[in-house]
């Protein structure tokens, strides 16, 4: 068995409203998924779900464990950083290792020191003595020094500058991910991390509209950028979404062959955030 | 599971500093209290002719009471001081760690919330009182130094005057004992504030006060009883854990009698009774309900 999640028509409603509703899908193991959505798309509830944070009803399975029923089992295997900033600010660096390394029997003192030593946290300091940045450093570098199957990650960065966004994307790639572990991250700034994951999925309204492969998408999905008469013919072949720009047209093709397109204009790839508002466009209507 | 008890055990106390600062606060007034007292009344020469329990004008009867007295009323303000820390430690207990978010970060360990829950309970109930009793008994010891010096210095002999006169260890002991018995006398009042704590949205004091006084208030007016009441106030106060009436220790006309009766505090301890009280056990059963219910609070409710 190499699924990690294995999710079977799986929901969360609050009173009327439908956070998650009715999802299936599977992360395999060694890949990075980004989940995509918009703000009250249903990221965080879903997230929740896997980690056992919250009940829900459907088929879930992480681990090959209930998440919520079988909690501490998990977590000795699953490491997450919510998107708040969340450690405790009252205690200090030494004193947060001091409790991690007692209660973690994946976590490793000598890694999470190394990988401090390449920060500016200071071990006496406490943690509201650091800045925004720091913080994310200090979390990112306790989470790395657990040795954890699955990552998950609630907006990580949100918050921080460009640099610290960077940096912490880098370390992740390079530090952390191995092809054995498995990383779940939700974002907004999906240009930032397009380029280091392996599968996408989107969510609007509860609802999953996407689950693909990220080198399945160029097969898929097509953009054609054209104007005047071809724009006429391109419109004929059933765009999901057309943009206006620099008095060009641009048009994107679900499932439609290049080879139909040919002639009629510049040819791309689309990118992961143009697929998404295509997307979401679409659902709404 | 003993170990991460251990562990989320220090971490309370690394948390609330107020658990050692509180008691080392009271330790350093009384003891400068004492050392000022003892000059102060030193100067006054005839009335008490050496130190405060160590006066040699004194009988040997009166110094005894008025020594276990003065022990005893150190212990009381400890006491009081241990009652206020365990109120808001164990109403902040399970609040403050949603206020500022990291109940998300102590979740992503592999750690249950019933450990977790159980931890502050143990800190409340055991911690607390433990750590208030080690600073009654260097209290005590820094009010039996400081006298024992001022003595020597006025030629008197501390041996006899003091350290002679009255049974410390008995009493020591004696307090060991209610400060492990009374926090489980407490217990519903403390599992009571542990599940306001997890469940309260906003200002825990009020929202964990406010039915205790509004209860028994509708009680008295609608039925005309007062068992809520009784409950939560009068049995307080009076723990099943004596021979005697503490309240006759209060009163002018008996208190010195029952003093005099009960220098032995150990043996005027009666543990027996005490244990065989089901008020206790109610009391007790009524804790492990409301710490089930905060348990049950902080595992389901949606924190987003």
């Amino acid at each position: 068995m190499t699924s990690l999640v294995r999710a079977n028509g799986v929901s969360k409603h609050f009173g009327s409203v439908r956070a998650v509703d009715d999802v299936s899908f599977e992360i395999e193991k060694g890949k990075i998924m980004g989940l995509i959505g918009p703000n009250g798309a249903g990221k965080t509830t879903l997230l929740k779900a896997v980690l056992g944070l919250t009940d829900c009803r459907g088929d879930l399975s992480v681990l090959g464990l209930d998440p919520f029923r079988q909690r501490k089992q998990l977590m000795q295997n699953i490491s997450f950083i919510a998107d708040v900033a969340v450690l405790p600010r009252w205690i200090t660096v030494t004193r947060l290792i001091d409790f991690i390394e007692t209660t973690h029997p994946n976590f490793s003192r000598s890694r999470a020191e190394e990988l401090l030593r390449e920060t500016k946290v200071r071990k006496d300091a406490k943690v509201r003595e650091l800045s925004k940045g720091m913080i994310t450093q200090l979390h990112l570098s306790i989470i790395m020094a657990i040795d954890a199957k699955l990552l998950v990650l609630d907006e990580p960065t949100l918050g921080l500058d460009i640099i610290f966004r960077k940096e912490f994307y880098g370390n992740l790639v390079n530090d952390y991910f191995d092809g054995e572990r498995t990383i779940l991250i939700t974002t907004h700034q999906v240009e930032e991390i397009e380029n280091l994951l392996t599968d996408i999925m989107f969510i609007n309204e509860g609802k999953i509209l996407l689950d693909s492969p990220m080198d399945a998408l160029a097969d898929s999905y097509t953009e054609l950028m054209t104007s005047g008469e071809n724009a006429m013919k391109a419109r004929g072949l059933g765009p999901i979404a057309e943009n206006e720009m620099f008095g060009k047209s641009i048009f994107l093709y679900e499932g439609l062959s290049r080879e139909n397109l040919e002639g009629l204009g510049e040819l791309r790839t689309p990118s992961v955030a143009d697929l998404f508002v295509a997307k979401v466009k679409g659902a709404r209507q | 599971m003993i170990r991460n008890q251990l562990a989320l055990i220090r971490r309370e106390v690394w948390e609330h500093r107020a658990i050692y600062v509180t008691p080392a606060a009271i330790a350093i007034i009384v003891s400068l209290l004492t050392l000022t007292g003892q000059v102060s009344v030193s100067a006054f020469g005839e009335a008490v002719d050496l130190a405060i329990v160590g006066a040699s004008n004194v009988d040997e009867d009166h110094r005894r009471v008025v020594m276990m007295a003065l022990f005893g009323v150190v212990t009381s303000i400890f006491s009081l001081g241990a009652w206020i820390v365990m109120v808001f430690y164990s109403l902040d207990a399970l609040y403050a760690e949603r206020k500022d978010k990291s109940i998300l970060f102590w979740r992503s360990l592999p750690i249950t919330d019933a450990e977790t829950v159980i931890s502050k309970l143990i800190t409340a109930l055991l911690v607390i009182p433990l750590v208030f009793l080690a600073a009654v008994v260097v209290t005590h010891l820094i009010i039996l130094i400081l006298t024992t010096i001022w003595i020597e210095i006025q030629g008197g002999d501390s041996g006899v005057l003091l350290w002679g006169s009255a049974p410390f260890f008995d009493a020591w002991a004696a307090f060991l004992i209610i400060a492990i018995a009374y926090p489980l006398w407490l217990a519903p009042l403390v599992g009571w504030f542990l599940f306001v704590s997890a469940y309260t949205k906003r200002s825990p004091l009020l929202m964990a006060s406010l039915p205790l006084l509004i209860v028994p208030m509708l009680e008295k007016m609608l039925i005309g009883t007062h068992l809520f009441w009784d409950a939560i106030f009068v049995r307080t106060f009076r723990p099943p854990l004596t021979r005697f009436d503490v309240s006759e220790l209060f009163d002018e006309d008996t208190a010195f009698e029952v003093a005099q009766q009960n220098v032995s505090l150990l043996a005027a301890i009666d543990i027996g009774r005490f244990l065989g009280s089901p008020s206790l056990w109610g009391g007790l059963v009524v804790c492990g309900l409301l710490t089930a219910a905060a348990v049950y609070v902080r595992r389901y409710r949606d924190e987003s």
